[in-house]
């Protein structure tokens, strides 16, 4: 096999690595591992929500229909509720055990309902 | 003699026998009149009306209100050939099982009989709306697109709509079935023919004749051995009210509830918005279509189960027109969609509509007033009620959409409705008068008995939707045609 040669270009596998590595830190971003974590008491779980502009708005449409509400109290039922469960897993188990929440009308799982709520308590 | 005649070119004074008087040529009197056609009983049809409108002849259904607004009582219905199926929008469905039912939470529910009792009609009826085949929620099977919903007590449902194709209007039982009713040889029609007073025999255990006037001032009697009355869901009070010369308050009105329980479809405005997160609705949600050889449209409804379970009523929600949504509307879909891990980018949001069943209520009544008609009637007052509880409930079947809209992921809902203020700012009626004259087994709680014969008058019936006890929230017109032609086959039996 005299004269065969493999060989290998430095210039691909960099352009590769680069590429693996952007690809890591969108996949890291999309993960929410470089997001910071919300400010404030409840930022623990507020992170849990993808989008924290709408959260307040839909948060002080529940809160105008919602007499006492404890947001402390709230946020450890919450930390309970998802603790070991996405917050997928937990809408889905209020939606098919008819935990329904109201926020100025729109009929919401009960525990997005509440983390708006935080949202618009902080 | 002709088959159709003018009441006001029969001489007055005259005395007309007949074996059966029908008095309202609407579809209930057309149809009953149809269904006895070719036997021996020799029928006289006597319509108010003739064949086209006439502001004279309508005005005698001129009124008054109080309590919740309502429409007019001369502009929700029609008094000519035909009645109100000149102006009825054609939808059509069977009532449900569970709308026959006694319903302990529901006070004063339950017909006499089961839903199978009329079941065997409705294929005749569905034939004289010439509605196509029935086929109603078979079409959930054959139809794509319909609008996934997870689990829960809110189903599509569909309707089927009378002859609706292109600029062909529903069925005008007048125009439609006018050449039918002149090839009855057994069938005399009297237009302009108005029924002023039924006059029993002095025991009032039988109808012993009839009062017949016309506007140009002729006045004559008919005789007949039976006599249905057919008038409509309000005339038909009317008329036994004001017929109080034996009894005197009024025929078949021994205890008080001639009159009494009217309801109607209460059909509330934009009741709640309706998102899709994909933004795409077929188009029979929206329209009626030609589909399956039948035109229809699609609803959402309460399940059997679901009414049952959590004592609610019959409604259908409709989805109407495209709307924008507000600052909040737009973050609750985000974060709902967010949330659910859903794409919503293409969100389209609908204004939903309704039509939802009453509970029945004594209390919602008309009553005769001093005022008279041209014809010297005394004029109807309604008392019209709607209970907080009827709105709550369609309400709560709302919501269980919503539910089930999200537990599928495709979309959400907006009650936009809440006080009773709220829904009253938005109502509109369904013009479909029912309960008036209401069946029961026992004539302390209803007017007629279950074959729609007036309690305690061998001779005298009701045909029509004034004797539903409970409403349901399907359309009445092809139910009352069901029971009318029970009510023939009752008929064919006596004069046997």
């Amino acid at each position: 096999m005299s004269g065969w040669k493999t060989t290998i270009s430095r210039r691909p596998v960099i352009a590769g690595a680069l590429a693996l590595f952007g690809l890591a830190i969108g996949g890291a971003y999309e993960a929410g591992l470089f997001r910071a974590r919300p400010k404030g008491p409840y930022g623990d779980l507020l992170s849990s929500l993808d989008d924290l502009d709408d959260a307040p708005i839909v948060g002080r449409a529940y809160l105008a229909e919602t007499k006492n509400f404890d947001a402390k109290a709230v946020a450890a039922q919450l930390r309970t509720r998802l603790s070991n469960r996405s917050l997928s897993d937990v809408l889905n188990i209020d939606i098919t055990g008819n935990q329904i929440a109201e926020a100025g009308g729109w009929v919401l799982p009960e525990t997005l309902a509440l983390l708006c709520a935080l949202a618009a308590s902080r | 003699m002709p088959i159709f005649t003018d009441a006001r070119a029969v001489p007055a004074g005259t005395t007309i026998d007949t074996d059966l008087a029908i008095i309202g040529a609407g579809p209930a009197g057309i149809t009953l009149a149809m269904a006895l056609a070719n036997t021996p009983i020799r029928i006289l049809l006597l319509e108010s009306g003739g064949g086209e409108y006439e502001e004279k002849i309508q005005a005698l259904y001129k009124g008054s209100e109080t309590g919740v607004r309502y429409l007019p009582l001369d502009a929700c219905r029609l008094r000519f050939l035909g009645g109100s199926s000149n102006h009825w929008g054609g939808w059509c469905r069977p009532l449900d099982d569970s709308d026959f039912e006694k319903r302990a939470w529901l006070p004063y529910s339950g017909w006499p009989f089961t839903r199978a009792e009329i079941a065997p009609y409705f294929a005749r009826a569905q034939a004289l709306i010439e509605a196509g085949a029935p086929v109603y929620d078979e079409l959930k099977d054959k139809m794509d697109g319909q609008i996934a919903l997870g689990d829960g007590g809110v189903y599509t449902s569909y309707f089927q709509f009378s002859k609706t194709r292109g600029d062909v209007t529903p069925t005008a039982f007048g125009e439609r079935y006018s050449a039918d009713l002149r090839r009855i040889a057994n069938l005399q029609l009297m237009e302009h023919a108005n029924v002023t007073g039924l006059r029993l025999a002095h025991d009032a255990k039988s109808l012993d004749r009839l009062d017949v006037a016309t506007l140009s001032g002729n006045k004559f009697t008919v005789k007949p051995k039976y006599a249905v009355v057919a008038a409509g869901g309000i005339e038909t009070a009317r008329l036994m009210l004001a017929s109080n010369d034996v009894m005197k308050t009024g025929v078949g009105n021994g205890n008080d509830l001639v009159g009494r329980f009217f309801a109607d479809h209460a059909i509330p405005r934009n009741t709640a918005t309706l998102v899709l997160f994909d933004g795409k609705i077929a188009p029979y949600y929206k329209t009626t279509i030609d589909a399956a050889g039948v035109h229809f449209r699609a609803t959402f409804s309460p399940t059997e189960s679901f009414k049952r379970e959590r004592q609610l009523l019959g409604s259908l929600t409709t989805v109407e027109n495209h709307v924008e949504l507000d600052a909040l509307g737009k973050a609750a879909v985000a974060e709902t969609a967010s949330a659910l891990g859903v794409d919503a980018s293409n969100a389209r949001a609908f204004a939903l509509g309704c039509g939802l069943e009453m509970a029945p209520d004594p209390d919602r009544r008309f009553t005769l007033t001093n005022e008279r008609d041209a014809l010297g009637m005394p004029r109807l007052q309604l008392h019209m009620t709607i209970a907080d509880s009827d709105f709550a409930r369609y309400r709560e079947t709302i919501k269980e959409l919503g539910r089930q809209l999200l537990a599928a992921k495709t979309g959400m809902i907006r009650l936009d409705r809440k006080t009773r203020s709220e829904w009253l700012a938005v109502m509109d009626w369904g013009n479909h008068h029912m309960g008036t004259t209401r069946m029961h087994d026992d004539p302390k709680q209803g007017v007629v008995d279950a074959n729609s014969q007036v309690h305690g008058i061998a001779n005298l019936y009701v045909a029509g939707s004034s004797v539903f006890p409970t409403y349901g929230s399907s359309n009445p017109t092809m139910n009352l045609l069901a029971l009318t032609l029970r009510l023939a086959d009752h008929l064919k039996t006596v004069f046997r």
